[in-house]
């Protein structure tokens, strides 16, 4: 179970990036003097075995919120919590419940997939026995006995995808966070990572999908949260937010709520 | 820790471009192509010393035994002008010099004064100049020749004629060993390599582990391990430090192997000669010039370049970690490149040595210390010293990048 309280994050511009701003008309409503809220205010919750989409354009705090999630960025203010602990006081637990896989976390090149893997495995202190039967399991799951001995740099990128979905899981998280997974693949590729996180549902997990795919939405999450400008703009089952306005399409519903203006 | 630092080694060591740069590089292509080089310098030297100089003269009966000297002399053959076209004789190499003996030219010793003698030829490459030493050499045979005849003439004494032709002759008694006049030479040189294999050693690890983590985002999802971010960096710069070590290291071991291998393939004034002289040792290799330096120097020349691979290893890092890009991080590696060599230079400047005060600035010390060990003229004290101060410095910037990679602004800038 994941809570998110009010969380918000500044980032103060460094002097060259200050000095640029200086007397420039300000056109996104987060910029405030030499500093930039990046994310004012988020609230949402992911109950264990749903699937929480994560919605917003482009620059909304979606990749922020979740960096804090992480354990990667420090929030500025607001309260994260895996389970009741508090992700901030106690990074260390929050990491070994998070398995986080975006479209820019990469693969080791020079290693092998299962050697990617396995070592993500050791990272979070797995034996090597442990490490062997979650491979097989996780490897027989994704189809990828093929390529497990393949050097990273010689896969496809739906292989690519798999394998880093592969150490993502390996530690078997409770929280599964997902950024945008399934940008730049093909639909053979896409389908087989909707498919895992499908088959997710109603487990022990808490599942956070962050997509600009509304039909991955619609299919997948049982609730959304909408951020915008760093606020977020909805949080509810994903039927009531499509339902909120006449056409009852998501697509719809995502257009009336955010800002349509693109902010530089 | 220990994990990431074996996979981060296990990487590199996978990487065909480490290889060849950090390997195969300095260990088997330069050292064959230094002394490829080498043996082609060496051959080219012989041809031109061996080569058969064509001498014409002109008007040279008023100069009897002139030319003579040079028919005499292995390598000289007479040849005779067809022409007045001095220029165009040599241009078309028919012959390569030309003495001309003016009207009036006498012998010196039967005139009594100084003669003047013109000479035609096209000296412009290196090999010209070694064969315009061989033409000197009989000239200046010919002069000696005419000297004592002279001194004779003005009825002087042998020695009369030595003091007149060199008043004063001073008799070298130096007291510096040999190894102190050797050192003097292959110190800085030894310095210089070392100091620059330690810098490029971390340079491509530094690249790898930094930069080219963030951009294959493989640094993040380091990040969200359990690995706190002080194990990650310390791994990061184990890696580098290793790598940085290891070519140094290998190097100089692949060096040694190659003079070694080469003073028994060539003949001494070959390659085997070319390779003495830079360690300044007559024959033998310049293996013989190592054993003079006890076992302690040598193990403490090694021993001052950890703290100072460790200097360059956490500079470089801290650079590709807060570099964007790789291009970004490239640009940053030049200029700590030459920044870092510039205490180098300094360091051999005539005058400088190493004393208390020297003994504390960074990457000038070790290179005073180097070049005193090979010298065999070091202060062990002031070695203290420079490794107490020189580990301070490393520690501290070690330390340093610790806290630059916990940074959010550096670990997350775009």
């Amino acid at each position: 179970m994941i809570e998110i309280k009010d969380l918000a994050k500044t980032f103060a511009y460094d002097k060259k990036e200050a000095k640029k701003k200086k007397g420039k008309t300000v056109t996104d409503p987060r910029e405030g003097e030499g500093v930039f809220h990046a994310v004012k205010d988020v609230s949402f919750s992911c109950n264990a075995g749903e699937v929480l989409g994560l919605l917003g354009p482009n620059g909304a705090g979606k990749t922020t919120t979740l960096r804090m999630l992480s354990t990667a960025l420090q929030p500025t203010s607001g309260q994260i919590l895996i389970n009741g602990h508090d992700v901030t006081k106690e990074p260390r637990y929050a990491q070994k419940q998070i398995g986080f896989l975006s479209g820019k976390t990469g693969l080791y090149h020079r290693l092998s997939v299962r050697e990617n893997v396995a070592y993500f495995g050791r990272m979070h202190g797995l034996s090597r026995q442990q490490i062997n039967e979650r491979i097989e399991k996780i490897f027989t799951m994704l189809d990828m006995h093929s390529f497990a001995g393949k050097r990273a740099d010689d896969l496809s990128t739906g292989m690519m995808q798999r394998a880093s979905i592969a150490r993502a899981v390996i530690h078997e998280p409770e929280v599964l966070v997902f950024d945008e997974p399934t940008t730049g693949l093909d639909v053979i590729s896409a389908k087989t990572v909707l498919d895992f996180i499908q088959s997710y549902k109603g487990s022990e997990m808490s599942v956070i999908f962050s997509t600009h795919h509304l039909h991955e939405v619609e299919k997948l999450c049982d609730r959304v949260c909408l951020i915008d400008l760093g606020e977020t703009k909805f949080f509810g089952p994903t039927e009531e937010f499509a339902a909120s306005t006449e056409s009852g399409s998501l697509y719809d519903a995502f257009l009336a709520s955010v800002n349509n203006k693109e902010v530089a | 820790m220990w994990l990431v630092y074996k996979k981060e080694l296990l990487e590199i060591l996978r990487d065909k471009k480490t290889l060849i740069f950090s390997i195969l590089l300095p260990t088997l292509i330069f050292p064959v192509l230094f002394f490829a080089i080498g043996k082609f310098t060496a051959s080219k030297t012989e041809e031109a010393e061996n080569k058969e100089i064509k001498v014409a003269f002109v008007n040279a009966v008023t100069l009897p035994g002139f030319a003579d000297l040079f028919t005499r002399e292995k390598g000289f053959i007479k040849v005779e002008l067809e022409s007045d076209d001095y220029k165009s004789a040599i241009l078309d190499k028919k012959v390569d010099y030309i003495f001309e003996v003016p009207e009036g030219v006498n012998l010196p010793a039967d005139s009594k004064k100084q003669e003047v003698l013109k000479v035609y030829s096209k000296e412009s490459t290196r090999l010209d100049q070694i064969m315009g030493q061989r033409v000197d050499e009989v000239v200046d045979a010919f002069n000696n020749t005419q000297r004592m005849e002279l001194g004779r003439n003005f009825n002087l004494t042998t020695d009369n004629v030595k003091a007149f032709n060199k008043p004063i002759l001073i008799e070298e008694n130096n007291f510096a060993s040999q190894r102190e006049k050797t050192g003097e030479f292959a110190g800085p040189l030894l310095a210089y390599l070392l100091i620059a294999l330690a810098v490029s050693g971390a340079m491509y690890p530094a690249l790898e582990l930094g930069v080219g983590e963030k951009e294959r985002g493989t640094l993040e999802t380091l990040l969200l391990t359990p690995m706190s971010k002080g194990q990650i960096v310390m791994a990061k710069f184990g890696v580098i430090f290793t790598a940085s070590f290891f070519t140094v290291v290998v190097t100089l071991l692949s060096y040694l192997f190659w003079v070694w291998i080469f003073s028994f393939a060539f003949e001494p004034s070959g390659v085997a000669a070319d390779a003495d002289s830079l360690t300044g040792k007559q024959s033998g290799g310049g293996l013989d010039f190592l054993s003079n330096i006890s076992s302690l120097d040598l193990l403490l020349v090694a021993v001052l370049l950890v703290p100072l691979t460790s200097i360059f290893a956490s500079i470089m890092l801290s650079a590709s970690i807060y570099a964007k890009n790789m291009k970004e991080a490239q640009a940053y590696m030049s200029p700590i490149f030459m920044i870092g060599f510039m205490p180098v230079i300094v360091a051999f400047v005539p005058g400088m040595e190493l004393n208390m005060k020297t003994a504390m600035i960074p990457v000038t010390n070790v290179a005073l210390a180097m070049k005193d060990l090979i010298k065999g003229t070091v202060d062990y004290g002031l070695i203290t010293i420079l490794l107490i101060s020189t580990a301070v410095l490393a520690g501290g910037l070690l330390y340093w990048t610790t806290v630059f990679f916990k940074k959010e602004k550096v670990l997350f800038r775009s």
